[in-house]
């Protein structure tokens, strides 16, 4: 099948999202090398251009990050070419030092820097407008409000690049980026390039005395940009008569125009709005009594009017936020508050059980988290399930001792008044108190587990230990006058399954641990149940956000949370940051040899590149090593009981060191034979509560598992407790 | 002429597939079209809904809330979310698969089939399609949606050929899921013209 944008019929209409566009705008315009960073929603930008690059002769890459793709970019430009690079909105901060000095250098061959904003962050961590970074780097900016304006603005924005000399941002937002609509097909251009580098010009060489002169040219270029804007074909006037004039830019304006009816009012669409567009403003002004403005996000175009001069009816007067996105609805009430159209209909909000966001079944990402959060465990009983029949103290004395005596349990059944009941058994506190108040050093306490171990020889039976237990989970042997607590069977107690009523269960400790996350898949990591994820700020911050942590002395041990892609994007100078000086931080590299949130790109480490063809695979347990980390372990956290074990491995390991946590996102293998519930299955919710996988449910009597959405992957399994679940018989 | 569609389901179901091919097909008959996603951070699971406006002159991507013309989920719980999406009588396919949220981390109360069904019927036209059912009879549950662009096919509002339909289903698939693909549409379009 030949791709969309590879047609060759001009005039021709196809269905293009506004990504696709830009990429046919850009295969129109002759582009030879185009580079990018995946990040939603500009990936199909690339995606597209690299599809065909076989076929229109494009070099296509996806760059390890953003600024390393503009480098590309701009060194393509600068041999003579045209070239794109493309990025979401918060790439163009990564690339932010490369982009604000091209400003001064200026380019040779046409250069494009296609962003995508996102309104409402629909998948992001801000909601940056990305025109005040025209105003930040003085480069040109077209803003994109349809595919079509898409394609139309990415052909031409070459040709303005290539006349101003600069650099030409072209802006669009997820409504653009990943609306589709019916678009029209222009020319390939078919223009010529040899390739060649001006190795003599002092242009490229921004050292102080070159780069003040070359500030001076920009200033002179923005003059020329400011002519090209007021001329643009892409701000459009739409002349009704009107005394009311609507001026707007981006998908905004279109809602305005589907919620009024167009002809009562004159219409300014700005398309080319930085340098802004003065002259085209000022002449559609003087003809209307009053003027609206419409644009998402900041007030750009308001406050540039203001300048001007102009009384303006902008977002406070029509109600409307610098927060969030457009939608035709919040657009319909702006103008109806001020009487230009009619107001919808109410509709009554439905009572329904969400759906909220989670890691998809079978992903890797959720079996590590779960081994994180179980690394230190008690018994935990579900006060709302005991009924206060004493089994579970019967259980373990037998277990312990052979006999059936309570007194000689080290788990304990208590009724408080008349209903409620519940049993208590060691907490494993972080430096526990018992262990501090033993007077005899007959408690110790194990780095890896937790659990309290009580030496019989030293032990005097003082009771010191029990005063400081706040749980009361400490008791003396009524025979030997010894101390005894709960040690968790080795992880697998036996209280649990004999409890009738399913109350007792293993519960990991939360709060124990920092959990630094990063930019991905793995940060759904912060929902419910699997709350372990505790920050997310930027691409590659969690590793040096945590050993900032332990700089300034926190107790805790530091875990910090990154995928692959994301470490080689921008952990890695963090790594090598902490590897040299020292902090003790555990990083953990979610390694599914893949970008997963943004639909599969190839990372270094999957071995094939944007265009599809074979390259070296970069090992992370080698670049960890060449970073200067010692201790570096790989786990399949398909295998909890391995993972859990490397993760305690760290707890008392003094220095910076690596887990990989390595297993192929499963959304690209097929699936494996889905898992069942067997009938013993006693609705315990570990499998929902705990893990909290999407292919698993509980109906009333037990845990049901839809196979339809099952991966098989099987780590359920190893969770329930009660061994309830098998592979699918078939 | 205008007409506005909702399409809901879960990541995963073929969502933004379907309306695609529906888009692809009202262009073949020459009409403007716009459409748009909405869809949260996961990759699979959770809520995902579509929309898709043709017409003479479309304008923007995004429908108002109440003034769709026809909503088709594929499933039940997500197709009662979408539901103030659509104009009053209006138009519901339901393809009756109920994928259950995890209600016991959100603490809510889950809603039983029934309660959903009555819920659309209370404001809408609904055609109940067993698409999986269906797609059993084929030998493939991966044609649900093939079934369900078949029943919306069929619905008087739509002004979309039948035969553009099949040009679109044909264009957008390898070829040899295309014939399977075709008998599903056949079908769906069937379980609305006969019931």
């Amino acid at each position: 099948m030949t791709s969309k944008i590879a047609v060759n019929k001009p005039g021709s209409f196809a269905l293009l999202n506004g990504d696709e566009a830009v990429a046919r705008g850009a295969v129109e315009a002759t582009v030879k090398v185009a580079a990018s960073y995946p990040g939603t929603p500009a990936t199909e930008i690339l995606e597209a251009l690299a599809e065909v690059s076989k076929e229109f002769d494009i070099y296509a890459e996806w760059s390890t990050n953003e600024i390393v793709a503009t480098e590309v970019a701009a060194g393509a430009s600068m041999a003579g070419v045209r070239a794109i690079v493309s990025m979401k909105h918060v790439g163009l901060n990564v690339a932010a030092d490369a982009a604000m000095t091209l400003a001064y250098t200026g380019i040779e061959g046409g250069m494009v820097i296609a962003v995508c904003d996102d309104p409402a962050l629909h998948s992001s961590q801000n909601e940056q407008d990305n025109r005040y970074f025209a105003v930040h780097s003085m480069l040109p900016l077209l803003d994109a409000g349809s595919p079509q304006e898409a394609l139309d603005m990415a052909r031409e924005a070459f040709e303005l690049s290539e006349k101003l000399h600069l650099p030409v941002i072209l802006r669009l937002t997820t409504r653009v980026a990943h609306g589709k609509a019916r678009v029209k097909l222009g020319e390939f251009q078919k223009i010529k390039r040899k390739p060649e580098f001006d190795k003599n010009s002092s242009r490229w060489v921004m050292v102080p005395s070159n780069a003040i002169r070359q500030h001076r040219v920009l200033e002179g270029r923005l003059t020329e940009a400011k002519k090209l804007a007021n001329d643009s074909k892409f701000n459009v006037v739409e002349d009704n008569g009107s005394e009311i004039g609507i001026i707007g830019s981006g998908v905004g304006y279109y809602y305005a125009r589907s919620v009024l009816d167009t002809k009562k009012f004159s219409w300014l669409k700005l398309g080319f709005v930085y340098p802004f567009p003065e002259e085209v403003v000022k002449k559609f002004a003087s003809k209307v009594k009053k003027l609206i403005v419409i644009e998402e996000l900041r007030s750009y175009i308001e406050e540039n009017i203001q300048r001007l001069n102009f009384q303006v009816c902008g977002k406070s007067q029509l109600g409307l936020e610098e927060i969030g996105e457009f939608t035709p609805d919040n657009v319909r009430q702006a103008f109806a508050s001020l009487g230009l159209t009619a107001k919808a209909e109410k509709q009554e909000p439905l009572d329904l059980p969400p759906r909220p966001p989670a890691l998809c079944p079978g992903c890797p990402h959720r079996a590590f988290y779960y081994a994180l959060n179980m690394v230190s465990q008690f018994v935990n009983c579900d006060n709302e399930k005991c009924v206060g029949c004493d089994i579970c103290e019967y259980a373990c004395s037998f277990e312990k001792e052979k006999v059936f005596n309570p007194l000689k349990s080290r788990i304990r059944s208590v009724r408080i008044g008349q209903t409620f009941n519940t049993a208590v058994t060691c907490k494993a506190c972080k430096d526990a108190p018992c262990v501090a108040a033993c007077p005899e050093d007959a408690l110790t306490q194990s780095q890896e587990t937790g659990v309290i171990t009580v030496d019989e020889e030293k032990c005097k039976g003082c009771d010191w230990c029990i005063e400081a237990c706040e749980y009361g989970a400490i008791t003396l042997h009524p025979n030997k006058n010894k101390a005894i607590v709960c040690d968790m069977c080795q992880g697998d107690p036996k209280c649990i399954p004999l409890c009738p009523e399913s109350a007792l269960s293993l519960t990991g400790k939360s709060n124990d641990k920092i959990v630094t996350g990063d930019i991905g898949c793995y940060t759904l990591g912060v929902l419910p149940p699997v709350n372990t994820v505790q920050t997310c700020l930027c691409m590659g911050a969690g590793i040096s956000q945590a050993a900032g942590m332990v700089h300034a002395g926190v107790k805790d041990k530091v875990f910090a949370v990154i995928g692959d892609s994301t470490f080689f994007h921008a952990g890695m100078p963090g790594l090598l940051n902490i590897a040299y000086n020292k902090a003790n931080v555990c990083v953990v590299i979610m390694d599914n040899s893949i970008v997963a949130m943004t639909g599969h790109q190839p990372t270094p480490g999957s071995g094939k590149t944007a265009m599809c063809t074979d390259a070296k695979i970069i090992r992370i347990q080698d670049a960890a090593k060449g970073l200067g980390i010692e201790k570096v372990d790989v786990v399949d956290p398909y295998d909890i009981k391995a993972t859990t074990q490397a993760i305690r491995k760290t707890l008392d390991y003094n220095g910076p060191s690596v887990i990989i946590s390595q297993r192929p996102c499963p959304l690209l293998i097929e699936k494996g034979t889905p898992r069942e519930v067997l009938e013993k299955c006693n609705a315990c919710g570990v499998c929902v509560k705990a893990f909290g996988c999407p292919a698993i449910y509980l109906s009333s009597e037990r845990a049901e598992i839809d196979a339809t959405l099952c991966y098989g992957c099987g780590v359920c399994e190893t969770v329930c407790p009660f061994e309830a679940i098998r592979r699918k018989e078939k | 002429m205008k007409l506005d569609i909702v399409f809901s389901g879960v990541g995963g179901q073929g969502v933004v597939v379907l309306s695609d091919i529906y888009c692809e097909a009202a262009m073949l008959d020459g009409f403007d079209v716009a459409k748009a996603e909405v869809h949260g951070m996961a990759q699979r699971g959770g809520s995902i809904v579509a929309f898709a406006r043709i017409g003479d002159k479309v304008e923007s991507p995004l429908i108002e809330a109440g003034k769709a013309d026809v909503l088709v989920g594929f499933e039940i719980l997500e197709t009662a979310r979408a539901l103030p999406m659509l104009k009053k009588n209006g138009t519901v396919i339901v393809n009756m698969k109920y994928i259950q949220p995890n209600c016991m981390i959100s603490g809510v109360k889950p809603k039983k089939t029934e309660e959903l069904i009555a819920m659309l019927r209370a404001k809408a036209k609904v055609h109940e399609v067993d698409g999986i059912g269906i797609a059993e009879k084929l030998g493939n549950t991966l044609v649900v949606n093939t079934i369900l662009l078949g029943a919306l096919s069929a619905l008087p509002e739509i002004p979309v050929k039948k035969e553009s339909f099949q040009q679109a289903i044909a264009s957008r698939l390898k070829e040899k899921y295309v014939n399977l693909n075709l008998k599903a549409f056949q079908l769906g379009r069937e379980s609305v013209l006969m019931s």
